[in-house]
């Protein structure tokens, strides 16, 4: 309990400082009243609920669900090196953005695009990976990683192709990852099949938990492991395709974050999926902020943050905890 | 009760055992024997719903555990493997906990009084109370084959398969676990054990299976099954057997020049 209590207090504080933090510096007495005077007229209120609240409220919600996917999927196939893009949904949406932008379609429909295209995608592979009733862990990872190979070939001869260099742009700015632009109008699209996919997750957790043990012993206890396995690539997929459509490519959280929440809470999963989804959305919010703030009034790609700061520090953290074993 | 009727059973479509015809009942212990790949593990996967046969039927308590939905199954029959996994920062109570799941519907998460004794109970039965909290990666492999052991023991079933679960093990440790579950069989559970060991098959069993020659050669108490000859045609190697004070018996391998060798 207490372990949470501090997750949640540093989310708190982090998201404090994620409204206070961008390109306008703005008092917290400021933004405290336009908190709670969320129909007040004004500068203020317009900065703190059109633009920052927007942004922190997608931010949670792309590092909680990158997160919670990320743990869900190592944890199925008891595999440190799995993340939410495994299943192809990064990589289907972007090669079906990266054509959707060469083909001129409108940028309030390519997220959209993505989100069909990314679910698609995982569709595929999980149909490669079937076997019997259920999913094989291997042919998971490897039809999940050709695809994603292939989609990656694809966006890059949509960049080396581009006729002009605005298209280009757009498709590496949606690959770096941002959440720039981004409102309450597309965090309304993308919340329900995050909701759904949380439901879905919070369905799964006693087989994940008894998945730890092993397929074989999962079996023995009870565990349905082909429907846990469908329900764990509904869910993983869903969270990541809305993610995906939010943000773009954020990398480092739904690999990394399960391995911090297990030194944190362990692995129980009843644990394991909130702490996950509570430190990926301290994280994303925070690198949000600091995206913001860095080189204020333009933006950081919050991908390429992630990867730059997260990434070493991360590796610092996991040696050190495994000399000190 | 255990029932098998003209069961066939296989791996990727090759028959490894047919014509299969066994009846064991409540309380009693039934060591599988049988060489290598004759298909022992097999048919403890078979009997515990986890591989269907190739054709006949094996029923569980009348009902014919391939038909039987995998929450209900698990509620009759526990299985004991000492396949090693990756376990990542599990409790050895953690693993144990995990037999408790054919007890709880998928939104009850919580650990009730019953699961706690059930826990606690099979975590002593096994001699591991004091290293409950240790994470099983850092256990020796004979502690960890204790704590598998004790997860199939949370599960009260009925029904205990267990795959060679002395391997592992000294000698002492083994003959505990042996004795308990000598014992647990001996208050009204089903115990059937896949063991290499002929003579701890002898010391401790009820019945012994004898697999060999793609079928089920024997089910009788050892006295019958551990004949020379039979264990020789089984086997493939001279066998001497000992007919202890106590009116047990014991079989040894006899090498080329006749020195014997222990099995």
């Amino acid at each position: 309990m207490i372990r949470f209590a501090a997750l949640l207090l540093t989310l708190g504080l982090v998201a404090a400082a994620g409204i206070l933090v961008g390109g306008t510096p703005l008092a917290p007495a400021d933004v405290l009243a336009a908190l709670l005077h969320p129909h007040a007229q004004g500068d203020v209120a317009t900065i703190v609920w059109q633009l920052r609240m927007p942004r922190l409220s997608i931010a949670a919600v792309v590092g909680a669900s990158l997160a919670s996917c990320g743990a869900m999927l190592q944890g199925m196939l008891r595999n440190p090196l799995v993340d939410p893009y495994l299943t192809g949904v990064s990589a289907g949406a972007g090669a079906a953005i990266a054509i959707a932008i060469l083909a001129g379609v409108s940028a309030t429909a390519t997220p959209a695009i993505g989100f069909v295209a990314g679910l698609a995608a995982a569709i595929l592979v999980a149909a490669l990976a079937r076997r019997g009733s259920g999913i094989d862990a291997n042919r998971l990872i490897l039809a999940g990683v050709s695809l994603s190979a292939l989609f990656a070939a694809i966006v890059t001869l949509a960049i080396v192709r581009a006729q002009s260099n605005d298209y280009a742009t757009a498709i590496v700015a949606w690959l770096a990852g941002s959440m720039a632009g981004r409102g309450w109008r597309d965090l309304a699209i993308a919340a329900p099949y995050a909701l759904a996919g949380a439901l879905l997750c919070v369905a799964a957790v006693p087989a994940l938990n008894a998945l730890r043990v092993g397929d074989v012993r999962a079996r023995a206890v009870g565990v349905d492991v082909g429907r846990a396995q469908w329900i764990i690539l509904a869910a993983s997929s869903l969270l990541a395709a809305s993610s995906v459509v939010l943000a773009g490519l954020v990398g480092f959280i739904g690999l990394i974050v399960p391995h911090i929440a297990r030194r944190v809470v362990g692995s129980d999963a009843r644990a394991l999926l909130p702490a996950s989804a509570l430190i990926g959305a301290t994280l994303c919010i925070g690198a949000d902020a600091i995206c913001r703030w860095a080189v204020a009034p333009a933006e950081l790609p919050i991908g390429v943050l992630l990867a730059f700061v997260g990434v070493p520090a991360f590796l610092y953290l996991y040696l050190n905890a495994e000399r000190a074993r | 009760m255990i029932e098998l009727r003209e069961a066939a059973i296989g791996v990727g479509g090759r028959v490894l055992i047919e014509h299969i015809d066994a009846r064991i009942a409540g309380g009693e212990f039934v060591a599988v024997l049988g060489p290598n790949g004759v298909g022992k593990t097999t048919l403890l996967h078979a009997l515990a719903g986890l591989r269907k046969p190739l054709c006949g039927t094996i029923a569980v308590g009348g009902t014919d555990v391939a038909q039987m939905a995998p929450s209900q199954r698990a509620l009759h029959v526990g299985f004991v493997t000492s396949d090693e996994v990756l376990l990542d920062a599990l409790t050895a109570r953690d693993v144990v906990a995990i037999g408790r799941y054919p007890h709880h519907r998928w939104w009850q998460w919580d650990e009730r009084p019953a699961d706690r004794d059930a826990i606690d109970g099979a975590l002593a039965a096994v001699g591991l109370e004091s290293l409950a909290h240790r994470l099983v990666s850092t256990l020796s492999s004979g502690e960890r084959q204790r704590v598998w052991i004790a997860l199939g023991l949370a599960q009260e079933t009925p029904i205990l398969l267990l795959d060679e679960p002395t391997s592992h093990l000294d000698v002492r440790v083994a003959h505990e676990i042996l004795a308990l579950l000598r014992d647990l069989a001996h208050a009204g559970k089903t115990v059937v054990c896949v063991l290499h060991d002929l003579n701890d098959a002898a010391a401790y069993a009820d019945r012994i299976a004898l697999l060999g020659c793609g079928a089920l050669l024997a089910l009788e108490p050892p006295d019958a099954v551990l004949s020379s000859d039979l264990l020789e045609r089984t086997y493939g190697v001279a066998m001497e057997r000992v007919t202890l004070p106590s009116g047990g018996v014991r079989v040894f391998a006899r090498e080329a020049h006749g020195a014997g060798t222990a099995t």
